[in-house]
């Protein structure tokens, strides 16, 4: 088949360039490789070990000097302090040093145990140990239960994390939340504009139709600073609302949840419009004028007819909108303040800046099948609506 | 009928309202971006034309949009040669798993941008292609092949096949049946594809911020990493520039699909 080989290299592309990169990632998210691949005989010590007082015995820690040892020859001691560091912050430099002068051959003075506490105390630390022994195999649930402030707890049970360490729940509540807000405003702010393109004389239907289309072509980027500019303390707003005398001095606009909904609402309400103008377009304006030939009032007719026959619109317009904020990132970063972060920038703060890849991807399942599952909601509630209207 | 008379202002004075809020803040900027001043502030407290000149003299901005232009030409080519041989396949061919091919290929506009980012990072730093536009180019036309692939589609649906097999009966090969039948014909939606593939790569932020660096960066990626430390006049300059360009790009597909119109017309009388 000539044809199917056409589409064949861009599948190929596709799948290349960007699923595998996207699922590598991802996986990124339950591998433990880096860990377990870097304390191979402290790993079995352990699980063989039966802890007296808290601390593991001595062959555990001839096992620990040996990895970090080979650790710090393959250069390999700076990611696994990170790892551990990330788990039981403060103890990056406790294995950074640990690994050194294990690869000096400064630690082998039996009985290792107590040189090595002896010399770096913070191997004394119980939780520390706990932290290892729960070290097993290639795999860790550690990001996916740690971006829903979970963790694995005594005896290994599903704990919640300490409150001021709970931070993820809010953020995924909060980007729902704002997702959700965006996408009402949009609808409501959209449906009265779209009635009157639909309505208007076929010039200024066009002109308006334009007007609204404009902002899609400019960038994302674009659009976001210039509410920066627009909102900011010596800004056009604040400027307007000073010389009417409404407020006295500069309001703090920008970097608010308020410049927040302003913007994303200014960006994503031009595909609601489109959404609902392409539904209401296919509904004879004769329905309305029949209804209100029978005598109900406008708003009954609207209601009770114009309406219902609308909602496929609506809601699929609403679907894009609040699919798209979920992954919002520019927008929130550069006009949102610190409490108005999405779950998308978390996702860049874990892998840019403190490079903590594993809950970054952990954070990105966990987007991902938030996403899915709207896109999901939202496609079954358009097919029992379109079966409702078939009926 | 007085009710319906109001309700029509009503109607028409809250579109004008909504219509300035989308618009407004877009042309304010203008007069904004020619101020004299070393900040940006309202209203301007003089005009001069020092921030644009500004952007001419300091190397990073024209440097910035050069690697943009060639980034996202490098993508626009690419979606077509990728794009369009696809869309005949797609739009004509009877194969099994078709669904699933789309679904492939729309992966990319679904999954949200900073997961896109990371994770083309994460690749291409195993390869040792960050902070190359190499790296930049492949994952924009990752993101741009399924809208390519779409209006080629659309206007494939209207095209008559039998032309190829006129072509093919007159002895054309496979070559030249693509490059003088099917192609002039489906032009206006290849152009049309070939613009938003060209715009989504120029206008593309965060993919470039994860991937480009030093004297590789973006325009985009220059004004994100410009906003956050401050937003000074030269950048409302870059702003206005860039509204203008999206502009000249917005007549450009009107005027193409009036053409189109017109050639259809032309066919049909």
């Amino acid at each position: 088949m000539v044809l199917a080989l056409l589409v064949l290299p861009v599948v190929l592309f596709v799948v290349l360039i960007f699923l595998w990169p996207v699922a590598r990632f991802l996986a990124l998210s339950v591998d433990n490789s880096d860990m377990s691949g870097n304390l191979p005989r402290t790993i079995v010590a352990l699980s063989q070990d039966v802890p007296e007082s808290g601390l593991p015995s001595e062959a555990v820690f001839v096992a620990l000097v040996e990895d970090l040892a080979a650790a710090k020859r393959a250069g390999r001691e700076g990611v696994l302090a990170q790892l551990v560091n990330q788990r039981l912050v403060g103890t990056r430099f406790l294995i950074i040093k640990t690994a050194k002068d294990a690869a000096d051959g400064k630690l082998d003075m039996r009985p290792v145990r107590e040189s090595l506490i002896d010399r770096h105390s913070g191997w004394s630390n119980p939780a520390l140990w706990q932290e290892l022994s729960r070290q097993k195999g290639a795999f860790t649930d550690y990001y996916l239960l740690n971006s829903v402030d979970l963790m694995r707890g005594e005896d290994n049970a599903i704990a919640s994390v300490p409150p001021d360490r709970a931070v993820f729940l809010d953020v995924l509540l909060r980007t729902i939340w704002i997702s959700a807000v965006v996408t009402v405003l949009c609808a409501l702010l959209a449906l009265p504009l779209a009635q009157a393109i639909v309505s208007a004389p076929p010039t200024w239907s066009r002109l308006m139709f334009a007007l609204v289309l404009f902002p899609l072509w400019t960038s994302l980027l674009v659009r976001t600073v210039i509410w920066i500019i627009v909102l900011q303390r010596n800004g056009p707003v604040n400027a307007t609302l000073m010389g009417l005398g409404i407020v006295g001095e500069p309001l703090n606009l920008v970097y608010t949840r308020f410049s927040l909904y302003v913007a994303m609402v200014q960006v994503l309400l031009p595909m609601m419009v489109l959404s609902i103008v392409a539904v209401m377009r296919r509904v004879p304006a004769t329905y309305m004028r029949a209804a209100l030939s029978l005598g109900a009032s406008w708003l009954t007719a609207w209601r009770r007819v114009q309406l219902p026959l609308i909602l496929p619109g609506i809601l699929s317009g609403g679907a894009i909108v609040f699919v798209f904020s979920l992954g919002y990132y520019i927008t929130p970063t550069l006009v949102g303040g610190p409490t108005d972060q999405m779950v998308s920038s978390y996702i860049a703060f874990y892998t840019n800046n403190t490079l903590n890849w594993g809950l970054g991807a952990a954070l990105s399942l966990q987007l991902l099948l938030i996403l899915l599952m709207f896109a999901f909601l939202f496609l079954t509630a358009n097919a029992i609506l379109k079966r409702r209207t078939a009926a | 009928m007085n009710a319906d008379v109001f309700r029509k202002w009503l109607m028409y004075g809250y579109s004008a309202l909504l219509l300035s809020f989308i618009i407004l803040p877009l042309l304010i900027v203008v007069p904004m971006s020619l101020t004299s001043s070393n900040s940006l502030a309202f209203p301007t407290p003089g005009y001069s034309l020092r921030w644009y000149e500004e952007l001419w003299i300091d190397q990073r901005w024209p440097n910035a949009l050069w690697n943009s232009l060639v980034i996202a030409l490098s993508t626009t080519l690419l979606s077509c040669v990728l794009g369009i041989p696809a869309a005949i396949g797609l739009a004509w061919g009877n194969f099994p798993g078709k669904k699933v091919i789309y679904a492939i290929i729309a992966a990319p506009l679904v999954v949200p941008v900073v997961i896109v980012g990371v994770a083309a990072f994460s690749f291409f730093a195993t390869l040792g292609l960050v902070g190359s536009k190499l790296s930049i180019i492949l994952t924009h036309t990752a993101m741009a092949v399924p809208v390519m692939l779409t209006t080629v589609v659309a206007s494939l649906s209207t095209f008559d096949r039998t032309l190829v097999r006129a072509a093919a009966s007159l002895g054309a090969g496979t070559m030249r049946t693509f490059f003088k039948v099917i192609l002039p014909l489906i032009a206006p939606g290849v152009v049309t594809g070939a613009i938003v593939a060209f715009i989504i790569s120029f206008d593309e932020v965060v993919v470039a911020s994860f991937l480009s660096v030093g004297n590789e960066r973006t325009l985009p990626r220059m004004i994100f990493s410009g906003v956050r430390e401050s937003v000074s006049p030269a950048i409302a300059a870059v702003a206005v520039l860039l509204i203008l360009f999206s502009a000249i790009l917005l007549a450009l597909i009107g005027w193409l699909q009036v053409r189109s119109q017109r050639m259809r017309m032309r066919v049909v009388a």
